[in-house]
């Protein structure tokens, strides 16, 4: 390859090390989906340079195709953020940290917790499933409400 | 390794201090009054420069040239301006402006056509969902999670030893001719090979490629398309329980 | 008659209950309700008619070159003609239930002579229980239930008695015991109920296991370095008197261990000393259950194994004597607690044990001599094949009792009944008379027959002092049986006229369909006895099997010296309680008062329940208790230990598990890093 392939190269490798590292830094949903959108800049960049040493097309057909996912996924990730953000009243990822052991603690400092009042409970107005089925009665009592929580729709 | 260190001490000297840009621009695990920029910004400049440059120097045009360090700097001065940014607007447009660089890279590359198509999806499209977006659910100014990373030392540490290795690993090729002889390139493809009549990146070749070798994928991209549409309406309205 | 008509009623027999229990029990409680027992009369009417054709014209016209398995190979080799069979078989094949390595077991029914007495027996009997059992159960929410059981019942026992092979005979051996468990525990809410039939159910796994481990032994027996048998088959081990005979002269200690593994199953389905512990406990049961399972049929199945497995017991005298000594122990130590118990049912329950106790002493008096065998096996079957009419007799009467007595049945709390229940106290008092051996009655001919035996065994060189020994034990408890039969008699249908309160104002005869029963048993108790016992009819039925002789019924005299004894037994039994309980009926208490200790050693049962606590439920639960302590902190201790290493070695891994997305991505990526390193090699 030529210097000058190299030189695209780097700066395709850049690109993408700096998406990674804003992927793994930031605690705002939106900026974690732009840095990813920044790591298929690099990779797109990549395969566009190796097309172009090859003599062949298909780098960039490849990196069209790229562009139709990456498409999709900003779209189908903006809609999970709305969803997310219409649940907590907040687009910071560290809210979500339920599978987290027990006994550790929560990841949110104490002086953040005042900014907003979030509802009780997110994950009510998160679409569910139809219940189905029946819990077991004790005999004699009518059948209480299947889902077993409160079926919050905010 | 230290071979390749003492034969490209510029790469290693400007892995370190484009890292420490960045740890300089970076914010901290916890709120602080933030720093100034501009150290931050020209150490990674510097950094960015130094890796370049110790890749060698080839004899291109002038305006080439001019261009590269146009483009192929403003895309990562933008990126990193991005990801530390602490206000998502601004990083949004951060981004925009990194897309529109890196589609400069793309038409020195000889892919017009992508480049337009990029900058159309990305600039005209995706970036304003995303600026809708953010003025959605942050109307109520700066917030702390903006002002705050988690883990940034060691996330920017093991990103810049995965940049060394790539770098080492483009570096110890060595020069060769390009294009790379037939025999090298991947065959079973013959629509997508350029030809002198048609060379990389014209609008036919590449049309030729995608609606011959590609078919069928271009299909299955455009259900892709269809099926994450459908999916991001069902998702996103407020909508009451058991109506989805 | 053709094979296939003659196997087609072979399976009728069992299948006809079969198919009552499975409709009764599918469609019983939806459907039938209180019209469940009329698949149940059916099904064992069939049955029935099916044994009696077995029994009186199947089996009489068998052919001996008609044998599709031979007795006796030359035999068939010479007699290419055919010839009435002096052993008569028929068998139907079904089809083959297991085939593993060498072992073959066929679905198989087997029907010899002894069989067929069986059949007929069982079916006759169950018939009638099954009447009385409509009358007597009348309106229980259970009805459905009841007579599914019984058919189920009788398709087991019917299938137990025409099983071909040990392992067919365990499977339906265990089957009637699971029914005797349904039915003993018919009223489950009654906490004693549950406890009699888990009680009946446990004591009888103490018996399996010996049958189980005779049926092991005799698989595994060798000779000659050759596995002989390698067949649960009975006509594969009895089929060959010489090899058997090879074999006990070889081994004389593995026969006698295989007699006496099969005898402690024997043991305990028929409630021998020391297992007879969970049958008075059994009369939790409705009536008809304990006539049908704990009086005629089931208990008889243990006689029924030892008399089946006639060619065994014969090589091992001393098995055969311990058959005879446990019987006598027994008869006598049943007999000395039915003279106190105040249930009438218990006084029943007892007695069935002692006369069980009479038939397991009439089979082992082969060991005096070989020529006794036959005689002792048929006495022994003889008397189980009265007992099961006349017992079954006492206790519908006793149902019939209790169900005019608004279920009460101590007989303190009644007495003077024989104005009051007219049927029910002459029927009663036929089968006291017959199980008291009053002459000319059922009892007295099989009785008879069994002292007869007692006393030629007594006679010979070997083992006469021992016999003599058992044979006035035996008159002893006959005396004790008269007296105590006609105490509860006596107690129940004489004296002042007193009812329960339980009762209501005027109680009421049996019905007509409980009348009918009781009347054909009673008839039985007397027309049995005098059709077959002076007659030898029975005899020349019963010896034509493997293992017994035919012994010319010319031959054949009546024991008059034997018969004048027992009448005399009988004679005293009864005026004994005729003296104590009507003449005098103040004269008990004071006895009972003079010997006090044996008195409450009697009426305790002479703490055979409270010994069996304390010498093995104590123990037990003691060492249970240990064991639990040692589960508890031993085994819990190591298998916490085990779980305790990966709480320990997740100790610090486990805060990866921080929820933090940045920090799951974060490991991603370092493996990401690592693995490009790695790949390009670079250090």
């Amino acid at each position: 390859m030529t210097i000058e392939s190299q030189r695209f190269l780097l700066v395709g490798a850049g690109l993408f090390i700096l998406g990674a590292i804003g992927f793994l830094t930031r605690r705002n949903l939106i900026m974690i989906i732009l840095s990813s959108e920044l790591m298929l800049h690099g990779v797109a960049l990549t395969m566009v340079t190796f097309g172009r040493m090859h003599n062949s097309n298909e780098g960039q057909a490849f990196t069209i195709f790229t562009l139709t996912v990456a498409a999709c996924e900003a779209g189908l990730a903006l809609a999970l953020v709305l969803t997310l953000y219409r649940s907590n009243h907040s687009l910071d990822i560290q809210l979500w940290s339920e599978l987290r052991e027990p006994d550790l603690p929560s990841p949110i400092d104490a002086d953040e917790l005042d900014s907003t009042v979030r509802p009780e409970n997110p994950y009510g107005g998160i679409p569910k499933l139809t219940p189905a089925g029946r819990i077991p009665t004790e005999a004699g009592k009518p059948a209480s409400n299947v889902s077993g929580g409160k079926s919050s729709t905010a | 390794m230290m071979e390749w260190i003492q034969n490209h001490p510029l790469a290693l000297g400007g892995l370190v201090v484009w890292a420490a840009g960045l740890l300089w621009l970076m914010p901290g695990s916890h709120v602080k009054v933030s720093r100034p920029v501009v150290p931050g910004l020209i150490l990674s400049a510097v950094g960015i420069v130094l890796l370049c440059l110790s890749v060698g120097k080839p004899q291109p045009e002038f305006a080439d040239e001019v261009l590269f360090w146009l483009f192929g700097g403003g895309s990562l001065i933008c990126g990193v301006l991005m990801i530390t940014s602490r206000n998502p607007a601004y990083g949004a447009l951060w981004f925009a402006l990194a897309t529109l660089c890196t589609c400069g890279l793309f038409l020195l590359r000889s892919a017009p056509f992508l480049a337009a198509a990029t900058v159309i999806v990305y600039a005209g499209a995706v970036i304003v969902t995303f600026l809708f977006v953010i003025m959605l659910a942050q109307q109520s100014g700066a917030v702390a999670y903006d002002q705050k990373s988690s883990h940034s030392v060691i996330a920017i540490l093991a990103s810049f030893v995965l940049l060394g290795g790539i770098a080492m690993a483009i570096q110890s090729q060595g020069e060769q001719p390009e294009p790379i002889s037939a025999d090298q390139a991947p065959a079973g493809n013959p629509l997508s090979i350029a030809t002198a009549e048609q060379p990389v990146g014209q609008l036919k070749g590449l049309g030729k490629s995608l609606f011959g070798d590609y078919l069928f994928a271009v299909e299955l991209a455009g259900t892709l398309l269809l099926i994450a549409s459908v999916g991001a309406i069902a998702i996103a309205p407020r909508r009451e329980q058991g109506t989805l | 008659m053709s094979e296939t008509t003659q196997q087609l009623i072979l399976w009728l027999i069992p299948v006809a209950p079969l198919l009552s229990a499975v409709i009764t029990g599918l469609f019983g409680p939806g459907i039938l309700r209180y019209r469940s027992h009329l698949p149940c009369w059916a099904a064992l009417a069939v049955s029935f008619v099916c044994s009696l054709i077995l029994l009186l014209k199947i089996l009489p016209g068998v052919e001996t070159g008609a044998l599709t398995n031979a007795v006796e190979n030359a035999a068939t080799a010479e007699n290419t003609s055919l010839q009435l069979a002096d052993k008569p078989e028929v068998i139907a094949t079904g089809y083959q239930w297991l085939h593993v390595g060498s072992i073959s077991v066929d679905v198989q029914l087997r029907a010899d002579s002894m069989t067929a007495i069986m059949l007929s027996m069982v079916t006759g009997v169950s018939l009638l229980v099954a009447m009385f059992g409509s009358g007597y159960m009348h309106h229980d929410p259970g009805y459905p239930r009841f007579f599914a059981a019984v058919s189920l019942f009788v398709f087991s026992m019917c299938m137990l008695v025409l099983a071909g092979s040990f392992l067919m005979l365990f499977v339906f051996w265990e089957a009637v015991g699971l029914c005797s468990y349904l039915l003993i525990g018919f009223w489950f809410q009654k906490p004693s109920a549950a406890a009699a039939a888990k009680k009946a159910f446990v004591v009888n796994r103490i018996g399996d296991f010996g049958l189980i481990m005779g049926m092991f032994l005799i698989w595994q027996t060798s000779h000659n370095d050759a596995y002989p048998f390698l067949s649960l088959n009975f006509s594969d081990i009895f089929g060959n008197p010489e090899l058997l005979q090879q074999i006990a002269a070889a081994q004389p200690e593995r026969v006698k261990l295989i007699c006496l593994c099969l005898f402690l199953g024997a043991m305990g389905k028929s409630a021998q000393f020391p297992l007879q512990v969970w049958l008075p406990d059994a009369m939790e049961g409705p009536t008809p259950v304990s006539a049908l399972i704990h009086a005629a049929t089931m208990v008889t199945a243990g006689v029924y194994l030892v008399a089946r497995c006639t060619p065994l017991f014969v090589l091992a005298p001393d098995a055969q004597l311990v058959v005879t000594g446990v019987g006598a122990t027994t008869a006598a130590i049943s007999a000395l607690i039915g003279l106190t118990q105040t249930d009438l049912k218990r006084v029943l329950a007892y007695s069935t044990v002692s006369q069980l106790g009479f038939m397991f002493m009439a089979l082992g008096c082969g060991a005096a001599g070989p020529a006794l065998v036959t005689p002792a096996v048929t006495a022994g079957m003889f008397h189980l094949f009265t007992h099961a009419y006349f017992k079954a007799l006492l206790f519908l009467a006793a149902g019939s009792v209790m169900h005019a007595m608004g279920d009460v049945i101590d007989m303190n709390r009644f007495s003077g009944l024989r104005k009051a229940l007219p049927i029910t106290h002459w029927t009663f008092l036929f089968g006291a008379a017959a199980l008291a051996g009053v002459p000319l009655m059922a009892g007295f001919w099989s009785k008879d027959d069994i002292l007869a035996v007692l006393g030629e065994a007594s006679q010979s060189e070997k083992y006469g002092s021992f016999f003599s020994i058992i044979r006035y034990v035996a008159m002893g408890t006959a005396a004790l049986t008269a007296f105590y039969t006609f105490r509860a008699y006596f107690k129940t249908f004489w004296g002042p006229e007193k009812f329960p309160e339980e009762a209501g104002h005027h109680p009421h005869d049996a019905s007509l369909v409980m009348a009918i029963p009781l009347g054909v048993l009673a008839a039985c108790s007397v027309l049995v006895g005098l059709a077959f016992g002076p007659t030898h009819m029975f005899a020349g039925t019963l010896q034509r099997i493997q293992g017994l002789t035919l012994i010319d019924p010319s031959q054949q005299h009546l024991h008059w010296g034997v018969m004048a004894v027992s009448a005399v037994i009988a004679a005293v039994g009864i005026g004994g309680a005729w003296f104590f309980y009507v003449a005098n009926p103040k004269l008990p208490g004071t006895i009972a008062g003079a010997l006090k200790p044996f008195y409450a050693a009697s009426t305790g049962k002479f703490y055979l329940d409270e010994i069996f606590t304390g010498l093995i439920v104590i123990p037990l639960y003691l060492t249970a208790k240990i064991c639990v302590l040692f589960d508890r902190f031993v085994i819990d201790g190591i298998v916490d230990a085990f779980g305790a290493v990966p709480k320990m070695l997740s100790a610090i891994p486990r805060h990866l598990h921080s929820g933090i997305v940045n920090n799951y991505a974060g490991v991603m990526w370092a493996g990401v890093v690592a693995a490009v390193v790695l790949v390009l090699s670079i250090f």
